[in-house]
């Protein structure tokens, strides 16, 4: 742009600058590159290491499943093995498979992911929650519950009277429940018409209904699951809500209400359950039905499972120790019947979530440094490898990001 | 601290030997250090300025710049080199400031604290008030005017740069520029670019 004031204004003028701040940057950079040219230097040397690495580990995990007590009960226990081997990992993260965006805490804060793998920092938050269409993201840090957009872009924050954690939005989008301390709490999508549920809750993430009302599933303090209508209205004089129904779910730390709003999942330490759902027509909430057990294999630990978005079919995440470590990618079917591993591998694995259209599944391998898409059904898994760099460029011992979610493309 | 002026890097509209800093990138990719620190310097400064424009404050602006340029060299063997270099790392630049300045206003909101921006230089050379009136704009409006008028790229380059409709950018930059015109008129005696 000729005769341009503005623009010479912004060329020419003289700013500020650090003290050998380009001479500082330089040395970082360069060292940093040198450490990335030796990375790939080491990778390149041995392009067949994880490939065989893993087709040992298995066929060792094979040997364990088949002649010990322990893989006895596990052999037993999963119908229909369909294991595969980990797929070979792909340098970086260049694209999500399957679309969608993720949300993504990590030691710097939470990221939005894009499906072409690019990514930006939220801030400074601890802990982030997909608003149901992904148009927002309800953050916290310490003490402050915050809505952004994906761009980063403010809305809204209060300041609660203790740390904020386990944000979720309600599929409806008009409220946010949270938790402040102990007490769990809801407020309004806008940031307005914050108030108490239960000020004594054990720390686990609340569940909204699936079917936009306000009834939300959350664990009290005796470890019971519980579901409190949310609205204000329904706290007269400053009384917790009415609440729908009991039923006890010892060591439970996650819950999740599926899509069609029939099955709660419920996560203990090694036990899985699926409590059923009836919705009352008349007194316009739900009630609880049947709890059924899924079938875990003794001694092996549950440490993360999912609904799919259909809300009928579970994965879970196992891990057990017999001769050394290992874990399980396993899916349930509707009512948590024929159980299929989809993985194992050695070590242990991270958290898993399901991708929008329910074909996937994104599960984190922190012991290798890669997240896992895995197909449901048939097709290729791909594994993406370096993902602590990925979040933390620049940092050498930069720890595992955690998946928040994987929402809705744009 | 020092000061930067002039000097910066015309490489947005691609006539600064856009075929050698092709050969800078293929060099980096292929594993020289030296082309990697030639392309640090051919850009430093234009990165710096960028990010000080957006946020106005030289530690923070150093260290977007710094991070820009590592997030660079994490991307580099996926980098396209037949697209041109600079553009590439303004985008991250600016967005990287944007993040910044976000963070930094919802700190201040929430902690109801007073600017933590370190005072401008004193505006007595030409440019100083056109830079005081820049600090004044949001930071949405500062990212736009520093791509359009310091790197001059089009509003629809902007568009995809920040992930904005264009629409969007179109007012952010009208509305930046109105609030800018006094401050021109007032220094300069002439009208702001459009």
């Amino acid at each position: 742009m000729r005769n341009d004031p503005l623009g010479e204004a912004l060329r020419e003028v003289s700013l500020p600058v650090p003290a050998e701040a380009e001479s500082r940057g330089l040395a970082v950079v360069e060292a940093a590159y040198a450490e990335g040219r030796k990375a790939r230097r080491v990778a390149e040397r041995r392009p067949a290491l994880p490939r065989l690495a893993v087709a040992l580990a298995l066929a060792a995990l094979l040997a364990a499943l088949l002649l010990s007590p322990a893989g006895a009960a596990v052999r037993d226990w999963v119908g229909e093995v369909v294991d595969s081997e980990a797929p070979r990992p792909e340098p970086g993260l260049a694209e999500i498979p399957g679309g969608g965006r993720l949300l993504v805490e990590s030691a710097a804060g939470p990221w939005v992911v894009q499906p072409d793998g690019s990514r930006r920092l939220l801030g400074t938050y601890e802990e982030a929650s997909w608003s149901p269409r992904g148009l927002f993201v309800a953050v916290a840090a310490d003490r402050t519950l915050s809505a952004v957009e994906p761009d980063g872009t403010p809305h809204w924050s209060l300041t609660a009277a203790a740390r904020v954690r386990n944000p979720r939005w309600s599929p409806s989008g008009y409220r946010i429940a949270y938790r402040s301390g102990p007490a769990l709490r809801v407020v309004a999508g806008d940031g307005t018409g914050d108030h108490s549920i239960n000020p004594k809750t054990a720390p686990v993430a609340p569940a909204w209904s699936p079917f936009g009302t306000p009834e939300l599933a959350y664990v009290n303090a005796e470890g019971q699951l519980r579901i409190a209508v949310s609205e204000k209205s329904a706290s007269r004089s400053g009384a917790p809500p009415d609440e729908a129904g009991a039923v006890a779910g010892p060591d439970v730390r996650q819950i999740e209400w599926g899509a069609g709003g029939r099955l709660i999942l419920e996560v203990a330490h090694r036990e899985l359950h699926l409590q059923t759902m009836h919705l009352s027509k008349l007194e316009g909430r739900s009630e609880f039905g049947r709890r059924t057990r899924l079938e875990v294999p003794d001694g092996a630990t549950v440490v993360d499972a999912a609904l799919s978005p259909g809300g009928r079919v579970a994965a879970a995440l196992t891990f057990w120790r017999h001769s050394g470590t290992h874990s399980s990618v396993v899916v349930f079917g509707p009512q948590g019947r024929k159980p299929r591993r989809l993985l194992s591998v050695p070590g242990s694995l991270g958290e898993v979530a399901w991708s929008p259209d329910g074909r996937r599944l994104l599960v984190a391998w922190p012991g290798a440094d890669q997240w896992l898409f895995l197909p449901v059904g048939r097709g290729e898994g791909r594994a993406v490898a370096d993902i602590s760099t990925v979040f933390a460029p620049g940092h050498r011992a930069a720890s595992f990001p955690r998946v928040e979610g994987w929402c809705c493309p744009r | 601290m020092g000061t930067e002026s002039g000097a910066i890097e015309r490489l947005a509209g691609g006539s600064a030997a856009p075929r050698q800093e092709r050969r800078l990138v293929r060099e980096a990719q292929q594993g020289s250090a030296t082309a990697m620190a030639s392309l640090y310097s051919a850009h430093w400064r234009s990165a710096y300025r960028a990010a000080y424009l957006v946020i106005h404050d030289p530690a923070a602006a150093e260290d977007v710049a710094q991070d820009a340029f590592l997030a660079a060299v994490d991307a580099l063997d996926r980098f396209d080199r037949r697209r041109p270099f600079g553009p590439w790392l303004h985008r991250i630049v600016v967005n990287r400031a944007l993040d910044w300045a976000r963070r930094e206003a919802l700190r201040r909101r929430v902690a109801r604290e007073e600017s933590v921006f370190e005072p401008l230089p004193p505006p007595q050379e030409i440019g100083g008030e056109m830079i005081a009136a820049l600090k004044e704009l949001p930071a949405e409006q500062r990212a736009v005017v520093v791509l359009r008028h310091l790197f001059e790229y089009t509003p629809g380059e902007i568009a995809e740069m920040l992930e904005l409709p264009r629409g969007t950018v179109n007012s952010r930059l009208r509305r930046g520029l109105d609030r800018l015109r006094e401050a021109a008129k007032t220094e300069l005696g002439t009208e702001v670019g459009r």
